[in-house]
C-alpha cells in the first residue's frame, strides 16, 4: 500500500469513531460469528457484489478487523459520532460551490452501496416468525461505512497494480524502441531484434504488434515451459483485454481457440504445422524467439521459413536473439534490418580464480571425481566478505550430476557447521518437487546455494541470485555418426555461455561472478556454443524434411550446414529402417513415421504393434520410452525403494518393466484415487513423467486412429454412463478452476537442513492446492478416459501375446543389437560387457534389469555338455540371447539404455538386413558381424526356409496395412493371414536348435566372402527359394536369393565345392529319395510342404495358396508318381531319369 | 475461462495527464453486474484484470468536474471529494478545499520529490 494511502486512512480514522463503540443494541459484538452472519445475510447475498462465504467476504472481515483496531487506537477521546454526515447533493451547485464544508473521509469515496431493499428487509425480518433478531440501524450504518471503505480500498489496490504494471512496461529498455521496431516491421518482411536478458523483448514485441493492428501472431519458443509462462504474462500485462486472444500451444496442452490472436508455441510444433500446411496460411506474423540458442528445431525452422517467405509476401517474420552472432541471422535473410536493444543488467564484478596448478595436478590422479575444495573456498570467501544481513544467493554451475553431488557433499557439511547456507541441487533428473525448492526463500541471515547444471543458464531463472560460481565446464551430448552413439562429454563452455552464466548474478542488483578459470582460458574459449544441428543425430530431421518435400537434405540451405557425414548416416539409417527406399523417397511406413513426434524405432513399434492387435501395450511402451525415465536415481541406495520396485521389474527387459509400471500406476489411480502419488514415492518414481507418458500415449493413439491403424473409439454405451461421465467431468472442471483461481504453488521458506536427505518429508510438496486436491490427478482425469485406460492396462497378456510383443519391439529396435561378451559368465555382475556391430565393450546402464540379474542373459543350461571338443562344438546352446536397446549413451563409459532380450537365432533370421550362408547353410553370418553355426544342417535349412516365408508374409501384410490405412476396407490385411503369420512366428520362436553365436574378428570380416565368381564356374542352379530368382552376387560371391539372403557366399577353408556335392536324402513329406545338393534340398523342401490336413488350419490355407502360385501337379511317367513341382523342378526331376 | 463476451472493450481510456492507457468496457454510473454498487460519478470502468471473478470492476478514471479533462483515478492525477478534480484544478483552487485535503497534497508533494514521478512517460 502506498504510504500516502496509509496516512489518509489514518486521518480518516481520526475522524471516524470506532465502529465497536456504537452501543445501541446493547450486546452487539462484531467478532461474534452469529452477528456477522446476520449482516452477511443482509449485505452479502447471492445477488450482491460481495457474496457470503466467498474469498472476498473473508477479506472484507479481515479488513474490518484492521479498521476497528485502527479506529479504536486513533479515536481515543473523540466524540462518538458514527453516522456519516449528510452527503452534499452533487447537483446542488456547479463547480466548487457544492463542496461540503465539513470534511469527512466518506466524501472521498466515489462509490456507494444502494441499501433501500436492505433497509426494507432488515425491518421486515424483525417480524419474521422463524428469523432471529435483526441488526440495529446503527450497526447497519457502521457496517455500510466500513463496506464503502473496503470497496474503495480494493479499487485503489487494483488501480495501483495497474499503474505499476504500466510503469514497468514503459521502463523496459525495449519500450524506447517500440516505434522503430514497428516501422521496421511495416517496411520489411524480416526484422531481427537483438537484445540481451531483461530487455523485455519476449513479452513486449508480441504486444506491440498486436496493438499496432497485426493479428494471427505466432511466437515460437525453444522450451514448453516458456510458452506457458509467456502466455500467462502477456495475458496479464495486456490486462486480459484480449481474453482468450492470448494463448499457448505445446505438445499436450493448448489454450488456443478461434479467437486467439497471439499464440506462443514450441518450434517443433510450428514445424509440424508447416508439415501439414506448408504455406502456414493461419499466420500473419511469425516471431522466432531465442534463435541464438541454435536448437535443432530452431535452425531448421529458419531454413523452412526462408524458403516460405517468397511464397508468402504478406507474412512478416521477426527474429529475436540475444546479441550473439546477429550478422549470421541478418545475413541469412538477405541483410534484414536489425533493431538492437540494450539489455538491463546491473554491473557484475568478475573474479578470476583459476584452480591452482598443484591442486589441479593432485586431482588429475582421479579424473572421475571432481575436487570440491575450490568451490568451498568461494562459499567461505562470501561469508568472510559479505555480512549475512545483505541478502543474495549463490548459483554454482557445474557440468553434471556426479560433479553436483561431489560439491553438494562438502557444501552441506559446511552449511551444517556455519548455519549460514541452505544448499540445493538442481538438475533435470531431480523430481519436480525437488527442482521447485530452488525457488523457495532461505530464512533471514541464510543464503541459498544452488548447485546446478547448465539448466539454470537459460531454462530456469531464479530470482535473488547475487553470486555466480562458474566451473567453466559443460557436459554436452555429442553424436558420433559412425557408431551412431550419443556421447556425453565434458567441454569448456563458450564465451557466450560464460557471459550468460555471469549475467545470472545481475538480474536483481549488482553481483559478483567467480570464475574457476583464468582470463586467458576465457579468451581461448570458442565464441559460441556448437549449434545442436552439428552435434546430434539427424534421423528425425531428415525424415521430416522428406515429408515436407524439401528435396535432398544434402543440398538444403541450412543456416549453418550440419556435417555431411551426419546427413549421410541419417539417410542410410532411414533406409535401413525402411523409412526411405533406394531412391531416398519416403516409403509408406516412412511417411507415417514422419508424422509421429518420436524416434524412428519407437514409431516403428507402434505400426508393427497395431498389426497384431498389440496396440495397447505397444502404445504404453512407446510412450514410456519417449519420456525421461520415471525411475529416479536414488540419491543414496535405498533398499526399501529397490524392494518395492522389484515386482515391477520384468525379466525380459526394461521396456516391459516400464509397461508393468505404467499399468500398475493406472490401476492404482483408478482404484484408489489420490493415492498414486504416495505409491510413486515409495517406489522412487517421478509421477510427473508417468503423466507425460499418459499424455504421449493418448497422442499416439489419436495419430494411429487418424491413420486408420486403430479402430475408432467407442463412446460410452448407454446414456447413463454418458451422463455420469459428464457429471464427473463437470466436477473435475470445477476443481481445476478453483485451483487456478487460488493460484498455484506459493514460495515457501526453506529450513536450514533442507536439501539433506531425510528432511524433505513434507507431504504434498508439489501440485496440491490449498484445498488438498491433487491437481495433476484432476488434469489427468480430465484429459483421459480413465476407465478405458484402466481396461487397457488391466488385461494381462497371454504368453503368446507376450512373445509377439517382444518380437515386435525387437523388430522395431533392429539393428540396435548388442551381443554379450563370450566371457561374461566368468565376470562379476557389474562387469558384464557387450558389443554392438560398431562398438565394443559396452556396459549395461545401472538401472537396467539385466545389470542386477545378468544370469537372465546367459545360455547356461547346456553348460554341462562337453564343450572341450573344440571348434564349432564350443558354446553350443539353443538359448543364446541378444540385447535389443533403445539408445547408446556414452558418459565416462558407453552404456546400453533400455534393453530387451531376444532369442538370438530367431531374431537374426527374422530381422537381419544381410544374411549370408555357407554352402550347406550350417554357417550363417548376420549383417556381416555375427556368426551363427548350426551343426545340424537339416535344422539350419528348415529354419532358414521358414524364416524366408515368415518374412515375406510379414512384409506383405505390413505393406497392405500401411497402404490400406486410407480407409479402403479392401486393402486391409486379411485377419486370417494375420492369424497364420502370428501362428508361424510363435512356432518359429519355439524352435529349439543347438547353435553357437560369436562375433567375427576384424580379420575374419575382411576374409568373410568368397568374392565375385565367374558365372560359368557356378553350377546353373535353379532359382528356388520359393521360386525367387537367384542372381550371382557381384560383391560377396554366391547367389542372392532374397534381398537379405545371399547363399553360399561365405569363404571357408573346408570345401569350396560343397554346394555342388549331392548326397542322398529322403524327403520327409513325399518320401522322395535321391541325391541333393543343399540348395536343391532346401528348395524341394520349401515346395514340398506338408499336406493340408496335418497343418493348422490357417497355415494350410497359406501353403496351398503358395502352391497354386508357383507349382503345379506333375505326374512323372518314369517313376509313376505325382508331384507338386515348379517348372524347374520338373526339369531337374526328368534329368534324374536320363 | 469460458465467458469473455460480456467484457467487450468499448475503446481505450487514456489519462490526459499521465498518459495511462487501458481499454474500458463501460462508461457511466452503473457498471453491469455490480448489483447494489453504484458510482457517484460517470466513470470509465473495466473488468478488474487482477481478480479472476468476472463481475469485479475497476474504475479507471473520469472527467474533471471543472475542466472536463479525462483523468485517471491515480493520486498523482486527480482526487475525489464529492466530485472528481484533476490535480491542476485542485492546485488552482486550493483554498476552496478543506484543510485535510490541502495537508494531504502537501505531504504527497514532498514525498514525490524524493521519488521522481513514478508514472513517467507511458509512451515515448
Amino acid at each position: 500500500m502506498p504510504s500516502s494511502e496509509k496516512e489518509r486512512r489514518a486521518k480518516r480514522r481520526s475522524r471516524d469513531p470506532s465502529p465497536s463503540r456504537g452501543q445501541q443494541g446493547g450486546c452487539w459484538d462484531w467478532s461474534c460469528p452469529e452477528m456477522r452472519r446476520r449482516l452477511e445475510e443482509l449485505y452479502f447475498r447471492e445477488q450482491d457484489y460481495i457474496r457470503a462465504g466467498s474469498e472476498d467476504s473473508r477479506q472484507f472481515w479481515a479488513f474490518f478487523g484492521r479498521l476497528q483496531r485502527f479506529q479504536t487506537l486513533k479515536a481515543k477521546g473523540e466524540p462518538a459520532v458514527w453516522a456519516p454526515p449528510a452527503r452534499a447533493d452533487p447537483s446542488a451547485a456547479p463547480g466548487l460551490a457544492g463542496l461540503p464544508r465539513e470534511y469527512d473521509p466518506c466524501y472521498r469515496i466515489n462509490l456507494s452501496v444502494l441499501s433501500g431493499d436492505v433497509e426494507g428487509l432488515a425491518r421486515g425480518r424483525r417480524g419474521g416468525p422463524r428469523q432471529g433478531p435483526g441488526v440495529p440501524a446503527e450497526q447497519r450504518s457502521q457496517f455500510r461505512a466500513a463496506l464503502l471503505h473496503y470497496l474503495d480500498f480494493a479499487q485503489k489496490q487494483s488501480f495501483a497494480k495497474l499503474a505499476k504494471l504500466q510503469r514497468e512496461r514503459a521502463a523496459l529498455p525495449i519500450a524506447q524502441y517500440r516505434d522503430r521496431l514497428l516501422r521496421a516491421v511495416a517496411q520489411n518482411q524480416v526484422v531481427v531484434v537483438a537484445g540481451d536478458t531483461g530487455c523485455g523483448k519476449s513479452t513486449q514485441v508480441p504486444q506491440y504488434l498486436l496493438a499496432a493492428g497485426y493479428s494471427h501472431v505466432a511466437c515460437t519458443q525453444p522450451r514448453r515451459i516458456a510458452c506457458i509462462s509467456l502466455a500467462k504474462r502477456v495475458g496479464f500485462e495486456s490486462l486480459h483485454q484480449y481474453g482468450a486472444e492470448v494463448g499457448y500451444q505445446i505438445r499436450f496442452e493448448s489454450t488456443r481457440s478461434p479467437a486467439t490472436k497471439i499464440v506462443f508455441l514450441t518450434e517443433g510444433l510450428l514445424l509440424r504445422q508447416v508439415q501439414r500446411e506448408p504455406a502456414l496460411p493461419g499466420y500473419q506474423v511469425l516471431i522466432a524467439d531465442e534463435v541464438h540458442e541454435r536448437h535443432l528445431h530452431s535452425d531448421f525452422l529458419l531454413g523452412v521459413l526462408r524458403r516460405l517467405l517468397p511464397a508468402r509476401p504478406d507474412l512478416k517474420l521477426v527474429l529475436m536473439s540475444a546479441t550473439i552472432n546477429i550478422r549470421l541471422f541478418a545475413g541469412y535473410f538477405g541483410g534484414a534490418p536489425v533493431v538492437q536493444v540494450p539489455g538491463r543488467l546491473f554491473p557484475i564484478t568478475v573474479v578470476y580464480q583459476p584452480i591452482p596448478q598443484e591442486e589441479a595436478l593432485a586431482a588429475s590422479g582421479k579424473p572421475e571425481r571432481l575436487d570440491p575444495r575450490p568451490y568451498l573456498r568461494v562459499l567461505q570467501a562470501i561469508d568472510h566478505k559479505y555480512p549475512p544481513e545483505e541478502r543474495g544467493d549463490l548459483l554454482v554451475f557445474l557440468s553434471g550430476v556426479a560433479e553436483i553431488s561431489a560439491v553438494l557433499e562438502v557444501a552441506q557439511a559446511y552449511a551444517t557447521h556455519t548455519q549460514r547456507w541452505v544448499v540445493l541441487p538442481l538438475h533435470s533428473t531431480l523430481s519436480i518437487a525437488e527442482q521447485d525448492k530452488v525457488f523457495d526463500m532461505p530464512p533471514p541471515g541464510v543464503r541459498k546455494c544452488i548447485v546446478s547444471t547448465n539448466i539454470a543458464e537459460t531454462s530456469v531463472t531464479i530470482d535473488g541470485v547475487r553470486f555466480v560460481l562458474d566451473s567453466g565446464k559443460v557436459k554436452e551430448l555429442s553424436y558420433d555418426p559412425q557408431a551412431k552413439l550419443q556421447r556425453l562429454q565434458e567441454f569448456w563452455i563458450s564465451r557466450a555461455s560464460a557471459e550468460q552464466r555471469k549475467g545470472r548474478a545481475g538480474r536483481t542488483g549488482p553481483g559478483v561472478c567467480y570464475r574457476l578459470y583464468a582470463e586467458s582460458d576465457y579468451d581461448a574459449f570458442a565464441p559460441y556454443p556448437v549449434p545442436e544441428i552439428q552435434r546430434v543425430a539427424l534421423d528425425a530431421l531428415v525424415l521430416q524434411m522428406k515429408s515436407m518435400g524439401l528435396g535432398d537434405p544434402r543440398t538444403f540451405p541450412f543456416l549453418e550446414p550440419p556435417p555431411q557425414s551426419s546427413l549421410e548416416t541419417a539417410v542410410r539409417y532411414l533406409r535401413e529402417q525402411g523409412a526411405l527406399d533406394r531412391a531416398e523417397s519416403l516409403t509408406p511406413i516412412g511417411s507415417l513415421l514422419a508424422q509421429l513426434p518420436v524416434d524412428v524405432v519407437i514409431g516403428k513399434m507402434l505400426v508393427l504393434g497395431a498389426l497384431f492387435g498389440l496396440a495397447e501395450p505397444v502404445l504404453t511402451m512407446a510412450a514410456a520410452l519417449s519420456v525421461q525415465s520415471p525411475f529416479l536415481r536414488p540419491t543414496r541406495t535405498n533398499p526399501d525403494c529397490a524392494t518395492a520396485r522389484r515386482p515391477l521389474e520384468s525379466p525380459h527387459g526394461d521396456p516391459l518393466t516400464l509397461l508393468n509400471t505404467f499399468n500398475e500406476w493406472v490401476q492404482v489411480k483408478s482404484e484408489r484415487a489420490g493415492s498414486s502419488r504416495k505409491w510413486c514415492r515409495l517406489r522412487g518414481l517421478e509421477e510427473h513423467r508417468l503423466y507425460e507418458a499418459a499424455n504421449l500415449r493418448h497422442q499416439f493413439q489419436v495419430l494411429l486412429r487418424d491413420h486408420g491403424l486403430l479402430e475408432p473409439v467407442q463412446g460410452p454405451r448407454d446414456s447413463y454412463a454418458r451422463q455420469s461421465r459428464h457429471r464427473e467431468r463437470r466436477e473435475l472442471h470445477r476443481l481445476r478452476q478453483r485451483h487456478e483461481e487460488t493460484g498455484g504453488r506459493t514460495r515457501k521458506v526453506l529450513r536450514l537442513q533442507e536439501g539433506e536427505a531425510g528432511s524433505s518429508s513434507d507431504e504434498g510438496a508439489s501440485g496440491t492446492g490449498p484445498s488438498g486436491v491433487d491437481i495433476q490427478d484432476v488434469k489427468f482425469k480430465l484429459r483421459h478416459n480413465v476407465d478405458e485406460l484402466q481396461a487397457a492396462s488391466g488385461t494381462a497378456l497371454s504368453s503368446h501375446q507376450f512373445a509377439l510383443l517382444k518380437l515386435v519391439l525387437c523388430r522395431g529396435l533392429y539393428p540396435q543389437l548388442a551381443v554379450p561378451d563370450q566371457y561374461n559368465s566368468c565376470r562379476k555382475d557389474s562387469d558384464q560387457i557387450f558389443h554392438t556391430k560398431n562398438k565394443q565393450g559396452i556396459v549395461l546402464h545401472p538401472t537396467c534389469v539385466f545389470a542386477s540379474s545378468p544370469e537372465l542373459l546367459q545360455a547356461t543350461e547346456e553348460k554341462a555338455e562337453p564343450g572341450r571338443s573344440r571348434g564349432s562344438q564350443e558354446g553350443l546352446s539353443s538359448r543364446h540371447q541378444l540385447l535389443a536397446f533403445v539408445s547408446l549413451l556414452e558418459t565416462n563409459k558407453p552404456y546400453l539404455v533400455n534393453c530387451l532380450r531376444a532369442p538370438a537365432l530367431q531374431a537374426l533370421l527374422l530381422f537381419s538386413r544381410a544374411l549370408d550362408t555357407s554352402a550347406d547353410c550350417t554357417r550363417l553370418v548376420a549383417d556381416s558381424w555375427l556368426e551363427l553355426c548350426v551343426p545340424d544342417s537339416g535344422a539350419a535349412l528348415r529354419l532358414l526356409s521358414t524364416a524366408l516365408q515368415l518374412r515375406a508374409a510379414w512384409e506383405g501384410l505390413l505393406n497392405r496395412q500401411l497402404e490400406g490405412r486410407r480407409g479402403e476396407p479392401g486393402h486391409r490385411p486379411d485377419p486370417r493371414e494375420v492369424a497364420t503369420l502370428r501362428q508361424g512366428l510363435l512356432e518359429f520362436l519355439q524352435q529349439k536348435v543347438q547353435y553357437s553365436l560369436r562375433r567375427l574378428t576384424a580379420l575374419e570380416k575382411q576374409n568373410c566372402y568368397v568374392g565375385p565368381q565367374t558365372v560359368a564356374a557356378a553350377p546353373g542352379l535353379p532359382g528356388l527359394f520359393q521360386g525367387a530368382e537367384m542372381t550371382p552376387d557381384e560383391e560377396k560371391g554366391g547367389y542372392r536369393v532374397a534381398e537379405f539372403l545371399t547363399y553360399n557366399c561365405l569363404a571357408s577353408e573346408t570345401d569350396l565345392y560343397s554346394d555342388c556335392l549331392r548326397s542322398f536324402w529322403t524327403c520327409p513329406h513325399c518320401a522322395l529319395y535321391m541325391p541333393f545338393t543343399p540348395m536343391e534340398r532346401m528348395s524341394h523342401e520349401s515346395s514340398c510342404r506338408p499336406r493340408p490336413q496335418e497343418a493348422p488350419l490357417e497355415e494350410a490355407a497359406e501353403s496351398s495358396a503358395k502352391a497354386t502360385a508357383l507349382q503345379r501337379p506333375y505326374h512323372c511317367d518314369a517313376c509313376e508318381r505325382d508331384f507338386l513341382f515348379t517348372s524347374t523342378e520338373i526339369l531337374r526331376h526328368r534329368k534324374q531319369h536320363q | 475461462m469460458d465467458s469473455h463476451k460480456e467484457a467487450q472493450p468499448k475503446g481505450d481510456f487514456e489519462c490526459q495527464l499521465c498518459g495511462l492507457t487501458a481499454p474500458y468496457s463501460y462508461y457511466g454510473q452503473k457498471p453491469p453486474n455490480t448489483h447494489s454498487v453504484v458510482l457517484l460519478e460517470e466513470s470509465y470502468v473495466m473488468k478488474d484484470p487482477f481478480i479472476p471473478d468476472k463481475d469485479k470492476f475497476l474504475i479507471l478514471g473520469s472527467q474533471c468536474s471543472l475542466c472536463n479533462r479525462r483523468v485517471c483515478v491515480g493520486t498523482e492525477c486527480s482526487l475525489f471529494y464529492s466530485k472528481r478534480f484533476c490535480l491542476p484544478c485542485v492546485n488552482e483552487n486550493l483554498r476552496e478545499f478543506p484543510l485535510e485535503i490541502r495537508q494531504d497534497l502537501e505531504k504527497r508533494k514532498s514525498h514525490s520529490k524524493s521519488h521522481p514521478s513514478k508514472k513517467a512517460d507511458a509512451r515515448t
